[in-house]
């Protein structure tokens, strides 16, 4: 299948590494098709573009990569639709964002994707986490240790 | 909008399997029981209306902006095992 995207020109992809997203994502529930695209520059970075909206793609990143102490919790309801039962069956990704001057990751609201059945869902963890968790060189830890 | 009045441990249906019922009212507090299929997303509004804001606005980046967010990446697959010392 051939996109036509606003980043990336035009681009191929396998019917059979499409990942549905049956609900679409908040904000973009008419996206329910998305292509997971690898960076060409950066092997930590890869872009979700949806495939039937060659405008909309999302700069997503394995957040443990950047958060080495985010533990993410998501009610089991929120897995059954996936048809998850275990978080680590799972491919768990966040949302690059941006406050104007920094980038940030959206840690309330990661992407859970079943790689097995490609499909997908961007799920609210539980517990007090940033949807603007702002990327510095110099972080402290999430929770300070006793 | 449809108003009803509930009492403690009453509830109301939407459809045929989506059951609303108040489980405790506490002075300006309402403590809800929602039973709704798995597919049914269910989410406190200002929660889901600031994920969609967020995510509005994280689509407007473009490569040019994330290219210099390797420097924030730590190396190794991410687990914590992996993680610099």
């Amino acid at each position: 299948m051939r996109i036509n995207t606003s980043r990336f020109g035009r681009i191929d992809v396998d019917a059979g590494d499409i990942i549905r997203f049956p609900s679409g994502l908040p904000g973009l529930e008419d996206c329910r098709e998305w292509a997971l695209l690898a960076d060409s520059t950066n092997d930590a970075l890869g872009w979700l573009q949806c495939v039937t909206r060659g405008d909309v793609a999302l700069a997503v990143v394995s957040p443990r990569r950047f958060v080495p102490d985010y533990q993410v919790r998501i009610p089991r309801s929120e897995l059954t639709p996936l048809a998850i039962n275990d978080i680590r069956q799972a491919q768990v990704v966040v949302v690059v964002g941006t406050t104007g001057t920094d980038l940030t990751l959206n840690l309330k609201a990661p992407i859970v994707i079943n790689l097995e059945a490609r499909t997908g869902r961007q799920v609210i963890a539980s517990g007090e986490l940033s949807l603007q968790y702002e990327l510095t060189s110099n972080r402290q830890p999430l929770r300070k240790s006793a | 909008m449809l108003v009803l009045s509930r009492q403690r441990d009453e509830s109301i249906m939407i459809g045929d399997n989506i059951v609303v019922t108040i489980v405790d009212i506490r002075g300006d507090k309402v403590r809800l029981g929602i039973n709704a299929p798995a597919e049914v997303p269910v989410h406190r509004q200002e929660v889901y209306e600031a994920i969609q804001r967020e995510n509005l606005r994280a689509a407007r980046l473009e490569p040019g902006d994330t290219a210099d967010i390797g420097r924030f990446a730590n190396r190794g697959s991410g687990r914590p095992d992996d993680a610099p010392r």
